[in-house]
């Protein structure tokens, strides 16, 4: 019986950010659609449905030599029995920990063939305490890269700041992560097509994903160790450097490498190359075609830890076609 | 009884069989030990008892019983109808009648995985813990590195083991407990089948091969090369092979003499059905049934290496095959819910 993917959206945020507000408020809004959430504190939510099923974050390194491959056990089980009610879901949200690393849940969708069969990664939100995201950022990396991983970003809880204190934290989250739509929320209040069905791991909406450099065009500051940064070319791309090129890279720095994207204009191709990757995880097709006479540009980016902007540049200048 | 695959009428026509409309995924079928009722554990929580006789009047569908999905299933080994597990952590026993009681409940938890031995004890798989019911009396083993994926009984149902990430945890269930026994593999383990002879446990990986251990020398082997995750194992012809899922035909190991290394698979039956699903056999028989991605159902003979379908393809996955104690029928589920009962004695 073929059946379309179910979309997952994955849920983070520090302890207290306020993910257990948003996931109350997605259970118990009149939205008309049906959402299966995934918890990993039963206790937590304020509503107790068969909707909601508790997991165990089961973190499973895969046998098979790859140093960062891992993946959410518990994930594949869990959807799998999912998949056998009768009644089928309009998605599904995963809750991480405060203190998760979104890279297995992510890499769960890019690794295990049953998973993908059955559902697509929609987004990574990460809620994010306005008031006290600064002070634990200096508590370990996981405030950090949980920034990093994020899709959408609901900077909540700026009723209890000033809007100086507010700003500077958007300045944070905006070195970490240039690329992430950020709302400003009270409570967790948000409209649910913010967050849901976005798309951001489709390849063909890979477009859509563009970042908001009206609002900050400032380039990344080298001091900080999680950043986020895009690399350009006007030449066409030669498909086989860059593919070295890139493998390479991941081999090296795949765990460092948080996201990656880009779009390609491949020399002598007539559509462009769209990929998109968690840590040494890559998922990549053709996508539309390049119009006549539009200017085929390639762009990648990258949100990762000590990313030497420079040097990748150069690396990336030797994949492309001789002028 | 054995039907024999090499005459021509079995490659004719299909046998006779009832189908039956479930409206839910099926996610488990057995039938009861004296093979007069099959039952079918549904997507919408209920379990749904039909006459194994294919021209005895239908029973009227019960109402749900667990809360979601009804997950596992199998026969009593102490009374006339079956157990139950559901996502609802509800471990239920039905008898033939339809009456229903409750075992043990554990909220939050899903109940995924059961086994049962002939001495009447049952097992569950229970979060990481095994859940051990012998008479009135409920114990739990555990907790293991992870949610137990796989459980089983050694063949004299003294001991038991589960499967988990990291390998299998063999239990003693005697008067004088011994320490558990880990037999380690690295990684996820997603099923698991003790032989029926005892001397093997085998198990599918999350990384698509078979891990089997040889549990008096506690040495173990490695098959790859499958597509996909084995997530059916059935030991067939009294242990003398292993029998799975996940390849385009019969794929059996061969587990006489020396084992099975060094050899390849004995493989048969038409390709074209897709991947199968689920491979079901029944103790010291020779004859193994298969179920496919695509619906079709092949039964097979692994002494003649013969195969003929029982059903055709029909576009719903097989999630689940059992025998009937007398190895006459065979009751087949599939995603969509149709819930079949095909008679082989003819």
């Amino acid at each position: 019986m073929s059946q379309a993917q179910v979309p997952v959206t994955v849920l983070t945020g520090y302890l207290g950010a306020g993910k257990t507000t948003l996931l109350n408020r997605i259970l118990s809004e009149q939205h008309g659609k049906k959402y299966a959430v995934i918890v990993n504190e039963f206790g937590e939510l304020g509503i107790d449905n068969d909707l909601v099923v508790n997991a165990d974050e089961e973190v499973f390194e895969m046998n098979n030599g790859c140093i960062c491959c891992t993946v959410r056990g518990d994930l594949i089980r869990i959807i799998e029995g999912l998949m056998k009610r009768k009644d089928k879901f309009d998605g599904i949200l995963v809750e991480t920990t405060g203190l998760a690393d979104p890279g297995p849940v992510a890499q769960t969708f890019f690794t295990d063939e049953e998973v993908k069969a059955r559902t697509r990664l929609d987004a990574i939100v990460t809620v994010v305490d306005a008031k006290h995201f600064l002070g634990q950022l200096g508590q370990g990396h996981e405030a950090e890269e949980q920034v990093a991983f994020a899709d959408v970003i609901l900077l909540n809880k700026t009723d209890l700041v000033s809007a100086e204190e507010l700003a500077r934290v958007e300045d944070r989250i905006r070195t970490i992560n240039r690329y992430a739509r950020i709302f400003k929320t009270e409570k967790s209040r948000i409209e649910l097509e913010a967050i849901l069905d976005k798309g951001a791991f489709d390849l063909k909406r890979i477009l859509e994903f563009e970042p908001d450099f009206l609002h900050h065009g400032h380039d990344h500051d080298h001091e900080e160790e999680v950043a986020s940064l895009s690399l350009t070319a006007d030449r066409p791309v030669d498909p086989d450097k860059f593919q070295k090129w890139m493998g390479a890279l991941l081999q090296l720095r795949g765990p460092d490498i948080f996201r990656s994207k880009g779009i390609l204009a491949i020399q002598g191709a007539p559509r462009r190359y769209v990929y998109q990757g968690v840590h040494m995880m890559m998922d990549s097709d053709w996508g539309t075609p390049w119009k006549e006479g539009e200017k085929r540009s390639s762009k990648l980016v990258f949100i990762g830890r000590n990313l030497d902007g420079a040097n990748l540049q150069r690396g990336f200048d030797d994949c492309l076609a001789p002028a | 009884m054995k039907p024999d695959l090499s005459r021509p009428s079995w490659a004719e026509r299909l046998p006779p069989t009832r189908s039956v409309a479930g409206d839910a995924p099926v996610a488990a079928c057995a039938f009861n030990r004296d093979g007069t009722v099959v039952a079918f554990a549904l997507g919408d929580g209920r379990v749904r008892l039909l006459p194994a006789d294919l021209g005895a009047a239908l029973p009227e569908a019960a109402a749900p019983v667990h809360g979601g999905v009804a997950l596992s299933l199998i026969a009593d080994p102490s009374g006339d109808g079956f157990v139950s597990g559901g996502d609802d952590g509800r471990l239920l026993r039905h008898g033939k009648d339809g009456s229903t009681s409750e075992i043990a409940s554990y909220k939050s938890r899903w109940i995924e995985h059961l086994a049962a031995h002939r001495n009447g004890t049952i097992a569950a798989a229970v979060g990481r813990n095994a859940v051990i019911v012998e008479g009135g009396e409920v114990r739990e083993l555990g907790p293991h590195q992870s949610t137990v994926a796989g459980i089983d009984f050694s063949k004299d149902g003294g001991r038991i083991a589960c499967a988990h990430y990291g390998g299998v945890t063999v239990w003693s269930l005697g008067q004088a407990a011994l320490p558990p026994r880990l037999f380690a593999w690295r990684g996820s383990h997603v099923a698991m089948k003790w032989s029926s002879d005892g001397r093997f446990i085998a198990t599918g990986t999350q990384e698509n091969d078979i891990h089997v251990w040889r549990i008096a020398q506690a040495t173990d082997m490695r098959m790859q090369g499958y597509p996909a995750k084995v997530k059916s194992l059935a030991w067939a012809s009294d242990s003398r092979f292993l029998c799975t899922s996940a390849q385009a035909v019969f794929t059996a190991w061969p587990f006489a003499g020396k084992g099975p290394e060094g050899k390849p698979p004995v493989q048969f039956g038409s390709e074209g059905a897709g991947l199968m699903t689920v491979v079901a056999t029944q103790g010291t028989s020779d004859l193994v049934a298969g179920g496919y991605d695509s619906g079709e159902v092949q039964l097979g003979d692994l002494k003649s290496r013969r195969s003929v379908v029982l059903k055709m393809a029909d576009g719903s996955a097989v999630t689940s095959l059992a025998w009937s104690p007398d190895g006459g029928k065979l009751a087949i589920g599939n995603e969509r819910g149709d819930l079949m009962v095909v008679d082989l004695k003819r």
